[in-house]
């Protein structure tokens, strides 16, 4: 269905709304949290883009993408904490 | 274009709508704290909503049941994880950053419970 | 192995074989096997971290119920609410907010680790407060620490009212 492609560009187009707060942020924590919220923009799109293409496999792809986004993102968390 | 593709094209549009509330969050907010409150908008709503008009959308065209348990994996997985990362996200942030509007109330600082 | 329990380790492996079932979604036996044989190593190595008491507590029907019925129908609806709250303070033009972090006092009935760490996950998952810290002070008394973007209450009692909602009464209906 079209109206999938169209929400996948969307997507697309906030994660290069996205990419202006990781470039720009002031402190890494802003950039982190700017990279952890493109990491789900860009596991919605490839949801939306798998429903539009009839492929199952952006389904599994959009989960890997969704757990590493939590993996790094916990452990820049826990570095910036000085407890690694 | 009958009422499921409707319903499924009003619910895909609802969750990016709040998609991009977080979006317009993260870019807008003056300090790192409010930028992760914002960014939850994302976590919570957007894939919620995306997610449900991808299992309307599947259900109502009579695809494999795998890919509805696929698409509830992938929203429990991110409901699931996303508190935890942006707890300790929010954590290094309260180590290392500086707040811009002061917080009226600050109890942790007060009684610190390492 | 430290720690090692048959009971946790029974648990974690059926529920890692129904995710693979579930994932996989084929009852081929050749899946059955492998799947078998994988959630049962897996459990050996997971099950000390996954499990420390009762490992047996959710497999109830009634719990699962209550459990199912909380996430549709509680969680989503404050959820909602707070999503429309942020989307008002996002799209306001002078974007003014006072934050504050609030040690709010947990439900005295709720003692079980599982049932904190859902609370504070469920109240970080509310855009608008996050959870950074659980304490227990000397007479066994949990408090939440929680940035609100928003403080409306200083009070701590109201405040983990307006926080928590009804969030935490359902959870203890299920871990008690």
């Amino acid at each position: 269905m079209t109206v999938f492609l169209i929400g996948a560009i969307v997507c697309l187009i906030l994660d290069l709304l996205l990419l202006y707060r990781v470039f720009r942020g002031p402190t890494a924590a802003d950039r982190i949290c700017a990279m952890d919220a493109l990491d789900l923009v860009t596991a919605l799109a490839l949801v939306l883009y798998s429903l539009h293409s009839g492929r199952t496999i952006y389904l599994d792809i959009a989960l890997v993408v969704a757990l590493l986004g939590f993996v790094s993102t916990v452990f820049v968390g826990r570095y910036l904490e000085r407890r690694l | 274009m009958d009422v499921i593709d409707i319903v499924v094209a009003v619910l895909m549009a609802l969750g990016l709508f709040f998609a991009f509330i977080g979006t317009l969050g993260i870019l807008r907010m003056p300090d790192v704290f409010g930028r992760l409150q914002a960014s939850t908008c994302i976590a919570s709503m957007g894939t919620i909503f995306v997610v449900l008009s991808g299992i309307v959308y599947v259900v109502a065209h009579g695809m494999s049941g795998s890919v509805v348990v696929k698409l509830v994996f992938i929203l429990l997985f991110v409901l699931g994880t996303n508190p935890v990362s942006n707890h300790a996200l929010c954590k290094g942030a309260y180590r290392s950053a500086k707040p811009n509007p002061e917080p009226i109330i600050d109890d942790y600082k007060e009684d610190d419970p390492q | 192995m430290k720690g090692f329990k048959f009971s946790a380790w029974l648990s974690t492996a059926i529920l890692c074989f129904l995710f693979w079932m579930l994932l996989t979604w084929s009852v081929a036996p050749r899946e059955l096997l492998w799947g078998g044989l994988v959630s049962v190593v897996v459990a050996a190595f997971a099950s000390r971290f996954l499990i420390h008491s009762r490992a047996f507590y959710l497999y109830n029907p009634v719990r699962l119920i209550v459990l199912v019925f909380y996430c549709v129908i509680i969680f989503f609806w404050e959820v909602i609410k707070a999503n429309v709250s942020m989307a008002k303070m996002v799209l306001s033009p002078k974007l003014r907010y006072q934050p504050g972090i609030l040690r709010i006092p947990a439900d005295p009935k709720l003692k079980s680790h599982y049932g904190l760490a859902m609370v504070s996950n469920c109240i970080t998952l509310t855009p608008g407060t996050i959870t950074l810290e659980t304490a227990q002070d000397e007479e066994g008394q949990n408090y939440y620490y929680v940035h609100w973007i928003d403080v409306a209450e200083t009070d701590r009692d109201k405040a983990g009212d307006a926080i928590k909602g009804t969030m935490e009464r359902w959870i203890g209906r299920i871990w008690k």
